[in-house]
């Protein structure tokens, strides 16, 4: 815990470059992230992660320094070069977008490997360290890495904000954003550029792989949260920075531990949380809102019958033969069913089977009318055959609301209080043509 | 002697992922190379601290579960998880890793393990693997890569009606009532042990090269899928041969010069197609 609070409190000037910068990195590759995510183009940031390899030594060699600014530029060059290749290979052949980022990310990837294996060998101890663009390593990293960082993430930030309108357009409809007179080609080559540059700065810290992590989990956690696209990046932003941050704790804290893998341990846990535990969209909810149906329609198919039975003049009295014989019901689902629907006062026990209480009368009645207003609504409008229209009729009767029954009434032109309970002979035989 | 052997391992690399990238490029998952490559580090890992030893079968099966592991983990994502397809890609591949890596530094002390050697075997090292059986001096990993190619080419040519169908058509084949998901998992434990036997005497970049370049490279010449494997075997080989002497030439790594030519060929073939108009709008 003090070890924690000393972190916090960045009282360790070591720990105090590292900590700020994977949290700049984490939650600038969020953000950023978020537009590549937004546009199924994930994998594009593995690419270019992979093809940075060769631009940043043959930086070194031309500058024969291995300073950052020089060594930026020459990744954000052969990244740019790769995106160039990856889209002209899928304009000017048939190759699919998936096989051109495989292409492209090996061979750079294998030119820059073949590179580092010449200048391991042809160049003493001022190499030494190049090959943490493959693995990262942020303990190594300088105050001046992280003064870059601030920098990109300035840049970013302004870059972001003031083309947030286009941006969101060409994300979201690229064909709308050309129409209403977007320069498409220029938002394109934006998002790739604040792509390549948050990458090109951040693998010597993290490496290739943990690098196009950050760009892909932070924004796949937050769409399970939001649907609002400021929502979307400021979450995926702030996911990245906390990984980020407590990435770097683990590592400060445990001798020997890597940051980068940390980070992406942590925001991939905080990916499946989301993924489980979101509400609307997580899978929890999700199966849980399905069971909830799922009851729901048991019962009122329960109550339903219970009333057509009552209407036919079965008698008042039903148990799971007499529903059967209309609904089939398992005896397990039929305890279960019977059980809520006691605890709700809509049926009552008595001693030989059960009996509809008044509110379930009107419940199953309501359900009842539902089904018959679809089913007339289907003849009469859509011109179904009346063979198919109870089949039809059997789901909508649960998802039919207030609103739409009503506007169905109004549409047939029938009286808002119209009962087909009492009105029978309101489905007509099929005609001839309708029979077809 | 040492030349012919290397260039014998990089062909026979080539030709077991060519076969196999073939299937992978129709089905438009050629990046599963990549993330596979990465995901089944903490299967080999796990796999050696359980064995403690360096043997390849143990750690075949480790990288083999982890394998299919990472596959049911991507569909379970996208499919119940309702991740974007890509997404869950990404996902799951960078967060294996993470966890290899993890425990790769975690027991760097214990063992000689580190994610260097894993991922980037070195081809040149081939070699000296000699082992003398029946009186040949023909390198161990050479007697494995053999037992590759053969299990891919049977997996192949035993299943061809079906890879046909299922990677041309999938939903076709669903509706003649063929369970594809057998077959994807059968190309995805392929697939990942293509990968482990192979990048354990080549390294994971020329193994991810070999399972995307060599069958791009043919599908720009041919339509058809039994000319696509000739054309491929044949750019196989021609990358292994260019690439031996290319890094001869630049005194650099033979596994990326293999790669680098490989490319070069994708290129040719590339400009070729071009010229050709073979631009068909499938």
């Amino acid at each position: 815990m003090d070890l924690f609070l000393k972190y916090l409190t960045l009282q360790d000037p070591n720990v105090r470059y590292v900590a700020l910068a994977t949290l700049l990195l984490g939650g600038v590759s969020g953000a950023v992230g978020s537009f590549n995510f937004l546009r199924k183009k994930t994998l594009v940031g593995e690419t270019v992660a992979h093809s940075m390899l060769p631009g940043v030594l043959i930086a070194f060699l031309l500058s024969g320094v291995k300073n950052p600014y020089v060594l930026i530029i020459g990744a954000a060059t052969s990244g740019w070069l790769s995106i160039l290749l990856v889209d002209y290979i899928t304009q000017q052949s048939k190759i699919k977008g998936d096989s051109a980022l495989a292409i492209v990310l090996s061979s750079f990837f294998g030119f820059g490997i073949v590179l580092l294996t010449v200048i391991q060998s042809n160049y003493g101890g001022e190499q030494s360290g190049l090959d943490h663009y493959i693995f990262g390593n942020a303990a190594a990293m300088t105050p001046e890495d992280s003064t870059a960082f601030a920098w990109v993430s300035g840049l970013v930030l302004i870059l972001v904000l003031s083309f947030y309108h286009s941006i969101k357009s060409v994300v979201f409809n690229l064909e709308y954003a050309d129409a209403i007179g977007i320069n498409v080609k220029f938002i394109d080559g934006l998002i790739s550029f604040i792509t390549i540059l948050s990458i090109s700065v951040g693998i010597k810290a993290v490496g290739i792989v943990m690098m196009s992590a950050l760009l892909i989990i932070p924004p796949t956690a937050a769409r399970f949260w939001t649907n609002s696209l400021v929502r979307l990046l400021l979450l995926s932003g702030f996911f990245g920075a906390l990984a980020g941050w407590l990435g770097a704790f683990v590592s400060y804290s445990q001798a020997s531990m890597p940051t980068g893998p940390w980070t992406i341990v942590i925001i991939s846990l905080i990916a499946f949380v989301s993924m489980l535990f979101a509400p609307k969209r997580g899978v929890i909810y999700q199966r849980w809102s399905k069971l909830l149906l799922k009851r729901r329609i048991n019962e009122e198919n329960l109550l339903k019958t219970a009333v057509q039975n009552e209407v036919r003049g079965l008698g008042k009295l039903f148990n799971r033969r007499s529903i059967s014989q209309r609904q089939f019901f398992e005896q397990r689902l039929w305890n279960r069913t019977v059980r809520r629907l006691r605890r709700k006062g809509l049926i009552k026990k008595v001693h030989t089977g059960f009996t509809l209480s008044t509110q379930g009368r009107s419940y199953g009645a309501e359900i009842d009318r539902r089904h018959k207003i679809w089913e007339i609504y289907l003849q009469r409008r859509m011109q179904m055959s009346i063979n198919l229209v109870h089949d039809e009729a059997e789901t909508m009767e649960h998802f039919l609301t207030p609103e739409i029954e009503a506007e169905i009434l109004g549409e047939l032109g029938l009286c808002s209080r119209f009962n087909p309970l009492l009105e029978i002979h309101e489905l007509v035989p099929d005609n001839p043509i309708n029979a077809l | 002697m040492d030349a012919f052997w290397i260039i014998v391992t990089g062909f026979l690399v080539a030709s077991s992922a060519g076969m196999l990238g073939n299937l992978l490029l129709l089905r438009r998952m050629s990046m599963m190379g990549d993330a596979l490559s990465h995901a089944v580090l903490p299967g080999i890992v796990i796999a050696y601290l359980i064995s403690g030893s360096r043997a390849s079968v143990p750690l075949f099966l480790g990288a083999i579960i982890m394998g299919v592991i990472t596959t049911l983990l991507i569909q379970f994502f996208s499919s119940k998880g309702k991740m974007q397809a890509d997404a869950a890609m990404g996902t799951v591949f960078t967060f294996l890793f993470a966890v290899g890596v993890i425990l790769v530094t975690k027991y760097a002390g214990q063992a000689d393990i580190d994610a260097d050697c894993v991922l980037h075997g070195e081809i040149a090292f081939v070699p000296l693997q000699t082992s003398s059986f029946l009186g040949l001096g023909v390198p161990e990993p050479v007697w494995t890569l053999l037992i590759l190619l053969g299990l891919v080419q049977l997996v192949f040519w035993v299943g061809y009606k079906g890879w046909l169908l299922t990677s041309f058509n999938g939903e076709y084949a669903k509706s003649l009532g063929i369970k594809t998901a057998i077959w994807h998992y059968t190309l995805m434990a392929a697939t990942s042990v293509a990968t482990v036997v192979s990048f354990e005497s080549v390294g994971a970049i020329l193994v991810i090269a070999f399972l995307v370049v060599p069958a791009a490279t043919a599908y720009l010449i041919t339509d058809n899928l039994k000319r696509m494997t000739l054309y491929i075997l044949v750019q196989g080989l021609l990358s292994a041969v260019f690439g031996y002497f290319l890094s001869e030439w630049v005194g650099g790594s033979i596994s990326g010069s293999m790669a680098v030519a490989s490319f070069i060929l994708f290129a040719g073939s590339f400009v070729w197609s071009k010229k050709r108009g073979l631009k068909s709008p499938l």
